[in-house]
């Protein structure tokens, strides 16, 4: 079990001498760290020194109970053959972060875009934030915890007066 | 500014470009109704014949899928997660199943595992000749197209035998293994589609020197640093030299246990792309012969029965879980806090890279006229972008 | 209705489709036009205009931006048309009824005159519709009357 963790092994020690900060190797070729968001600029710079050149996917998680967002950054290396993910977390209330678009660019840029319309996170740095999927939206941010789509359907679009739709309302 | 000319001078390009009058800026709008693919727009900013610049307009498929995963429970997302891409239903249902499996830690039995390969193997050659089929009719060879669809529906009885359903297969692959096992006699039904499948990749090639590599030798040319960080994965990764494929790097289910090739080339262009889907369903079938002649006995499902949805909850954990469809790399990252719904879902699919990034560096410089071919060989589904 | 029926009935003796092709609906009505099912040996093709076009198909669940271009698209047919729709998501919204994106009812915003349950219907069963239509304006060939005579009964 020691030698096939062995990679993914060297590749926490790497992160962790320069950085300070634990990781957890999951499973083979899965790689987990989490580090404040002053540092993940530097953070990301480096690995991507290290080999991790491709940018899987970046995602947010909403708490609202702790009163934070969670992103989790996915980053895919040809040479390594390893996924490493970064995972910070960012005030609900203010959710600025630095955009990784200077790092992974055009890929960066279309997934911090998604995230801004769907969530409502701020990417300093990055220029182009405007709505991807939606036209003439004017409510919160969608993917949020706080809005409910149930109810809102039920609003805007199903009839309680109505026999056939009531079983909408159980 | 007009040259006067002789009647007798060969009229020529440049004579042209002196008659068009100078100001031939203009917007145009790849509209959202296109033959063979879902509705996706593309804004584009034309002088004369090329193309200055591109921007796409998604959106018109938006569902929230991610969020509608929340209000239900894993076996109701397995019916859902088929329609994420109608075109690879059965490789979308595999992500979403392998996911909530890593998260529950279940073992899959070995023959659900091979079953999964043949399902999605299978759903692999039919989104290739689908994307034959609308690229034939884009590049102007209606009878590709019409042969494509006819010989892919051989693929869509086998479905309907072993799935029930043509195009959807309710979430025929479900965490825990499969539905339901292969009827008797399904192994030589599936052999003989094999044969029709072979036929038409002969078909295929008899037809690639007349049409295909006219349209499509030069075109759309992207380079290997490029495709790297425009976030290109699959087969428009593999047409610019860079030798990866998710089955073997970061195998899941019995890839590993299993022996194919992955097509690669150097050129990065239209034609390259069109070379590596033909390549690939030849190493599906290579595959699928493997599965049929190794398939083991057992159980296809862990737990055997399905337990009420009531009942069961989702560890909690988090997972990231890579596949390789036939477009691309698809991945899902499952987070789950102990509940019966999962807290979220993020779907990453290849075509929200290759439809936005890629689509628009590619179009910039591009001629009028090549724009079908270098759209439709990136083989894009905008429900996937969308979801 | 009747003047619709007979004008109709004059030029129905194949119908032009519209190609607005969603999704979900794209991957049942491609095949049709394919050579297993090949709609065209009952007149049936599909247009690039919508000037052209007898026939719009719905094929499946529509989103607040594409209904708006539908609705675009059903202006510029020329009268008669009829439209039909395709899938549970132009019913009550199907699969995605609590999606905040999708519309839940096709009739609120275009008059659709030929519902196709299913998940996707199968091609058969947008044949039949077809067939529902030729019914519905008469224009069916004398031995089709014994057909009428049965889907009435």
């Amino acid at each position: 079990m020691a030698e096939i963790l062995h990679k993914e092994g060297k590749v926490i020690e790497d992160i962790s001498a320069k950085f300070k900060i634990a990781g957890k190797a999951q499973r083979e070729r899965r790689v987990w760290v989490t580090i404040d968001k002053d540092n993940l600029i530097a953070l990301c710079n480096f690995v991507k020194e290290l080999g991790f050149e491709h940018l899987s996917a970046i995602s947010v998680t909403d708490w609202p109970e702790e009163g934070t967002f969670e992103l989790t950054y996915h980053l895919w290396s040809y040479s390594k053959k390893i996924l490493l993910t970064i995972k910070t977390k960012l005030d609900r209330t203010d959710p600025i972060v630095d955009s990784v678009i200077s790092i992974w660019r055009e890929n960066a840029q279309i997934h911090e875009r998604e995230l801004h319309e769907l969530f409502g996170v701020e990417f300093e740095g990055n220029e182009d934030l405007t709505p991807l999927f939606l036209e003439d939206w004017d409510g919160p941010p969608p993917f949020r915890k706080d809005f409910d789509w149930k109810e809102y359907v039920r609003q805007q679009c199903y009839d309680q007066a109505n026999e056939r739709e009531r079983a909408y309302y159980d | 500014m007009t040259k006067q000319m002789n009647e007798k001078e060969l009229i020529t390009i440049e004579h042209i470009e002196q008659i068009i009058p100078e100001d031939t800026d203009y917007n145009f709008y790849f509209g959202p109704a296109h033959s063979g693919s879902g509705n996706f727009g593309v804004k584009l900013r034309i002088d004369g014949e090329k193309v200055t610049s591109a921007r796409a307009d998604p959106g018109y498929l938006h569902r929230g899928f991610e969020k509608l995963m929340e209000y239900r429970v894993p076996m109701q997302n397995a019916v859902l997660s088929d329609r994420v891409c109608v075109l690879e239903a059965l490789n979308w249902n595999l992500v979403h199943a392998e996911a909530v499996d890593e998260l529950t830690g279940i073992e899959v039995p070995q023959r659900a595992r091979y079953i999964r390969v043949l399902m999605a193997e299978l759903s692999r050659l039919q989104s290739h000749l689908i994307w034959y089929g609308v690229m034939s009719l884009a590049l102007g060879f209606d009878t590709g197209f019409k042969m494509a669809f006819g010989y892919r529906d051989y693929i869509l009885d086998i479905f309907e035998l072993i799935t029930g359903g043509r195009v959807y297969p309710a979430g025929y692959i479900c965490p825990g293994g499969v539905r339901r096992d292969l009827p008797d006699g399904s192994e030589d039904k599936i052999k003989r589609v094999l044969d029709q499948t072979e036929e038409m990749m002969q078909k295929m090639k008899d037809f690639d020197n007349i049409v295909f590599s006219k349209r499509t030798r030069g075109v759309g040319i992207l380079r290997t640093e490029d495709a790297i960080r425009l976030g290109a994965t699959g087969p428009v990764l593999r047409a610019c030299g860079v030798k990866t494929d998710v089955r073997k790097d970061d195998p899941y289910e019995i890839y590993n246990e299993l022996e194919f090739d992955i097509p690669v080339r150097e050129e990065g262009d239209a034609y390259a792309r069109c070379l590596i889907r033909g390549r690939e369903m030849e190493e599906s079938i290579k595959i699928i012969k493997q599965v049929l002649n190794r398939i083991p006995q057992g159980n296809i499902r862990e737990p055997a029965k399905i337990t009420p949805p009531s009942r069961v909850k989702i560890p909690e954990g988090e997972v990231y879980v890579r596949n390789e469809l036939a477009r691309g790399e698809g991945c899902v990252y499952m987070r789950s806090v102990g509940g019966r719904e999962p807290y979220r879902v993020k779907i990453r699919g290849p075509d929200f890279l290759h439809m936005i990034p890629v689509l628009e560096h590619l179009l910039k410089g591009a001629e009028i006229a090549d724009i079908p071919a270098i759209y439709w060989s990136l083989n894009i589904c905008p429900a996937d972008m969308d979801r | 209705m009747v003047e619709q029926a007979t004008k109709m009935k004059r030029l129905i003796n194949a119908i032009w489709i519209f190609n607005w092709f969603n999704s979900c609906g794209f991957c049942e009505l491609v095949p049709l036009v394919g050579s297993r099912w090949d709609m065209e040996r009952f007149g049936m093709i599909i247009t690039g205009t919508p000037r052209h076009a007898d026939v719009l198909f719905i094929a499946g669940y529509q989103t607040l931006k594409s209904i708006k271009r539908a609705q675009v698209i059903y202006e510029q047919m020329p009268d008669p048309k009829a439209v039909i729709a395709l899938g549970a998501c132009t019913m009550s919204g199907g699969m995605y009824w609590d999606s905040y994106n999708t519309i839940k009812r096709l009739a609120d915003y275009i008059p659709v005159n030929i519902y196709i349950p299913g998940c996707p219907p199968r091609p058969e069963a947008v044949f039949e519709a077809c067939m529902k239509i030729f019914h519905h304006v008469g224009a069916v060939p004398p031995h089709g009357r014994k057909f009428a005579k049965a889907h009435r009964g």
